[in-house]
């Protein structure tokens, strides 16, 4: 009876995740979609407990210790405070590094779930059964331990812990192919192994334990090296693929425990991460391989301007005041504000919508333009602005606003770089050429708001600053526009 | 070093080489400003305000020409009523910055050679980027174009824009605007902005994009030729080209009220677009501003620096459209000329011209070295997409984007992972498994179409919402803690701890951040 319960309550939790993800596609119906997750996540976990505690057809079979529930009641009130206290903590700014070390846990998760599983009693398990029962063990532990590692590298390079620019190793790819190979012979060794254990006297190859915890400390090496290898200004199409293999991770240990559950849900995270990081891809006009495998970003901009953009010397910007820029803003019809990772870092976000709903009282078409990669996270600058208090009326996506700028009397470009540089549209040389970029130069004045001349994450030099419609106001984002509201406001 | 601002006396020319403002920024850079009495009144400039400015005012323009190491100008030195020419009031071995067009006046670099002068022609300034700031053409242009639209409109006896009125219904002018570089871009503008509707042509596609930009529809013209001539400007055109573009034009200019002609070709002749016959067509009433009326006009029937009427059609054949609004006019070429001086200057405490014959701008606009003959300069170099379009310069955007092969990269992707899963289950698969990797497939498929239509905006929410979601596996921590064994209870409880942590960190943060969410 119970393991009937516990299917249809399984199969109502996998049909509210899909309605969750579905939800949350729209503005409108997204908040919706959450509650249906969480309902979701509370008939899971609670149906799983009853059928655990419950003695009889249940998978408990036993009578359930007294101490074991304690155990489970515990980890599950201590990790709900943890969580809570972390999701109300932390600055929205701190996002990207949150998710992150949000997917390392479900990657943990995995890898704890696996090994426990394999010291499991096998129970009576013929042998076609038991190699694929194995199988998936460890499969599911080196995605899991991928995810984890991986997921710690991007929380350190999101935080700033560990330098953005992309670590090279020389021979990387024949390095991780070293030790995907490694990872194969192990699993065979693993997969032939009479015992769990090395039993005392018996030979190390004999035992599966060994094998498996060499793989999981390769795996790790493994998800440090591919994450290591990737520069800053790709992070969000990384966090979305560690997004991605979380998921994976959780299918991978319902294909180990035989659960559908675990296998429906991690599917369905799998290939939406998967989705969201083609996604990104897209609007940064690479290929997912060229952004796990390319090392983008590693020649500072070194590499010589060709031909197109010859005339555009490099150093000759007109710097420009908090003044000029507020008497611009003041006499301007329509303006456009492109925020980019710059005001993230600098926690711009508040005032900058503090100049928007000034303009907009006075009569100024005021919009703000974000690309799709600004920022650290898919979405980073939406949820910014949200937080401020923008209206997503006029917040606009590249596509809807780039004919707008012809038309435009002042962009306002707050701590973006890349995503505005004209060297993606003309420069064939520039190692960002092809990505779809916000075309700012088109409009009549542009006023960068930077901390210096320094390049962006790209690492490449930007011919946009030397325009001469181009207006440079330098200082630190938050100090910039705090400034230049106390202009606007005189 | 002292700066020389003259009066201007060629006829009709009401702007000054120099404003309060930038003889305020000459005098930073170093400099002492010197201006003849009376140089700024026909621009509404006072000569108290340059003094207040910092300026020396000097009666006539022998004593200016006597102190003036650098002389900036208007137009080119001429002789002056009193049979002088200002040339020999020059100081030898001063530098002047002026219009020139030293291709017209061949005469007068003679003349400034034997002076053993230095000058820096306006007029020459190369159509570059980092020049655009210099660029008194396009500066000037911008005014004329504007200025066009204007006379145009106080000769034609009719409202702009379409009105509905009790007493009557009005419809709006048709403004046909033939050459769109910079001049036609402004009357585009401007005669958009008084409500008329505007369609403009030009011999180069590429201007399409800019005529569009400000609200005119192109004219599209077909003929195997396009008319960019290298450094934006445009080039002469065969004679069988000619004739199918005035054909064109006549068909255009008969349906339009106005038509504004601004075709210019550098150094040549303005090519005889409207034809007699194309005026005779036009309704009566009609008004041509024919802009290029001082390189001999674009309309057969122009008369140089008159407002005439031919066959019911008034044809004004103004040359001082910017000295018309020399207020206007003055403040900007003010500025070029400033910042061209900013630019050629060495740099403080030793103010003083240094020209850099390596700098493209300097040797652009150098036209005589203490005497020497400098002009022409080597080649521009190649056309440039984009053409003239002064402030509103852009860098022209490629129609598509190099093909993305991400998604093809990512289809293909799924594909091999699948076929492998699929052929490894049926080789080595226990009837679970199969079963298993079905839902596992099935359930990816549905994914992928659920997600493929989220907007944007929300993809910070949906990530952090399927991390919470990943967090199920704490149903496998939970099996492992019931599992049997230490080890087992141990790890599942670890693996529980961290799982739940996702699950509440997850959904609660995606709760916070959805409600900040507002339309």
């Amino acid at each position: 009876m119970i393991v009937t319960f516990r299917s249809l309550a399984y199969l109502a939790a996998s049909l509210l995740f899909i309605l969750s993800l579905r939800g949350l596609s729209t503005q409108q119906t997204a908040r919706q979609g959450n509650r249906y997750g969480i309902i979701g996540m509370l008939v899971a976990v609670l149906v799983t407990a009853v059928a655990l505690l419950i003695p009889g057809d249940g998978a408990g079979a036993a009578a359930p210790d007294k101490t074991v529930v304690g155990i489970l009641g515990a980890a599950l009130g201590l990790g709900c405070v943890v969580g809570a206290l972390l999701a109300s903590r932390v600055a929205m700014t701190s996002m990207p590094e949150l998710v992150a070390i949000l997917h390392s846990f479900v990657g943990a998760a995995a890898v704890l779930v696996g090994i426990a599983t394999y010291l499991q009693p096998a129970g009576t398990m013929d042998a076609a059964d038991r190699s694929a029962h194995l199988g998936e063990i460890y499969v599911g532990i080196l995605v899991g331990a991928i995810t984890f590692s991986g997921s710690l590298i991007a929380f350190g390079k999101l935080r700033g812990k560990i330098g953005s620019k992309p670590l090279l190793l020389p021979g990387r790819h024949l390095l991780n192919a070293l030790a995907l190979a490694a990872c194969v012979a192990l699993g065979v060794i693993f997969l032939n192994a009479d015992v769990a254990w090395p039993e005392p006297g018996g030979s190390l190859l004999a035992a599966g334990m060994p094998a498996l915890l060499a793989m999981t400390g390769l795996a790790l090496l493994l998800g440090m090296h591919l994450v290591m290898a990737i520069g800053g200004g790709d992070m969000p199409v990384v966090v979305s693929l560690l997004n991605s293999y979380s998921g994976w991770s959780a299918a991978a240990a319902g294909f180990m425990l035989s659960n559908d559950l675990l296998i429906i849900t991690g599917a369905l995270v799998g290939s939406s991460g998967a989705i969201l990081s083609i996604i990104m891809c897209r609007a940064m006009n690479r290929s997912i391989w060229n952004v796990i495998l390319g090392g983008f970003g590693a020649d500072s901009g070194a590499k010589p301007k060709s031909g197109a953009g010859g005339d555009v010397p490099a150093g000759k910007v007109n710097e420009t005041t908090v003044d000029q820029v507020a008497e611009l803003l003041l006499a301007a019809r329509s303006v456009i504000i492109v925020p980019g990772y710059g005001m993230a870092v600098a926690q711009a976000q508040h005032p900058v919508k503090e100049i928007s709903s000034l303009l907009i009282e006075k009569g100024i078409k005021v919009r703000y333009a974000i690309h799709p990669v600004a920022g650290r996270l898919p979405g980073h600058m939406n949820v910014l602005l949200a937080e401020a208090d923008v209206s997503y009326d006029i917040v606009k996506e590249m596509d809807e606003v780039n004919e707008d700028f012809p038309s435009t009397d002042v962009v306002m470009v707050i701590g973006a770089n890349d995503i505005v540089n004209p060297s993606a549209e003309d420069d064939p040389g520039s190692p960002i050429y092809g990505m779809p970029v916000l075309q700012v130069w088109k409009a009549a004045r542009t006023v960068m708001l930077k901390r210096g001349m320094a390049a962006g994450y790209a690492g490449v030099d930007n011919p946009l600053c030397y325009l001469d419609n181009t207006l440079m106001l330098f200082g630190d984002a938050k100090q910039s526009v705090t400034k230049l509201l106390t202009a606007l406001r005189a | 070093m002292k700066v020389g601002i003259p009066k201007e006396i060629y006829p009709h020319e009401r702007r000054v080489a120099a404003v309060p403002e930038t003889v305020h920024k000459i005098r930073k850079l170093g400099y002492e400003v010197v201006i003849e009495a009376g140089a700024g009144d026909a621009a509404a400039f006072t000569d108290a305000t340059y003094a207040e400015a910092g300026a020396t005012i000097v009666p006539n323009a022998v004593a200016l020409y006597e102190a003036a190491d650098i002389v900036l100008k208007v137009r080119q030195p001429i002789a002056t009523a009193a049979g002088a020419h200002e040339v020999d009031l020059l100081k030898a071995g001063a530098t002047i910055i002026s219009f020139i067009w030293p291709a017209q006046n061949k005469e007068l670099l003679e003349r400034l050679a034997a002076r053993k002068v230095t000058v820096l022609a306006m007029d020459a300034m190369p159509r570059i980027t980092r020049a655009q700031r210099m660029d008194a053409l396009s500066a000037m242009a911008n005014i004329a174009g504007y200025r066009a639209v204007i006379e145009a409109a106080e000769n034609f006896g009719r409202f702009f824009p379409g009105q509905v009125t009790a007493a009557g219904r009005v419809k709006p002018a048709q403004v046909f605007i033939v050459g769109a570089g910079v001049a036609g871009l402004a009357a585009i503008a401007a005669a958009k902005s008084l409500g008329a509707q505007v369609r403009a042509f030009d011999t180069r596609p590429a201007v399409r994009e800019q005529v569009e930009s400000l609200g005119g529809t192109f004219v599209e013209f077909t003929f195997n030729e396009t008319g960019d001539g290298g450094g934006g400007y445009a080039k002469e055109m065969s004679e069988a080209y000619l004739a199918a573009e005035q054909a064109m034009i006549a068909l255009h200019a008969k349906q339009s009220d106005i038509v504004i002609s601004t075709a210019l070709i550098p150094g040549k002749v303005a090519p005889p677009l409207i034809t007699s016959g194309a005026v005779v067509a036009m309704a009566h009433g009609s008004v041509i501003v024919d802009m290029a009326a001082e390189q001999g006009g674009n309309c057969a029937l122009t008369e140089r620096d008159k407002v005439v009427e031919k066959f019911g059609v008034t044809i004004i054949g103004l040359t001082d459209l910017p000295s018309r609004m020399a207020r206007q006019s003055s403040e900007l070429y003010a500025t070029v000329v400033f910042n061209l001086l900013k630019e050629v200057s060495a740099p403080e405490p030793t103010p003083g011209i240094a020209i850099k014959m390596e700098d493209e701008i300097h040797r652009g606009v150098l036209v005589l070295k203490g005497g020497e003959l400098m002009w022409p300069p080597p080649k521009p170099p190649a056309p440039r997409a984009g053409g003239p379009t002064g402030a509103h310069k852009v860098l022209e955007a490629k129609p598509a984007h190099p093909p993305a092969p991400a998604a093809k990269g990512g289809g293909r992707l799924l594909g091999v992972l699948v076929s492998i899963a699929l052929g490894a289950a049926v080789i080595f698969g226990p009837p679970q498994l199969i079963q298993h990797l079905t839902v596992f497939l099935l359930a990816c498929v549905v994914g992928y179409h659920v997600i493929w239509n989220v907007t944007p905006a929300l993809h910070t929410p949906l990530m952090s919402v399927t991390n919470a979601i990943s967090g199920i596996i704490v149903i496998g921590g939970m099996l492992a803690l019931f599992g049997g064994g230490t080890g087992s209870l141990a790890l599942g409880a670890v693996a529980i701890l961290v799982a739940s942590i996702n699950v509440a960190g997850g959904f609660l943060v995606t709760q916070r951040m959805l409600r900040m969410f507002r339309k």
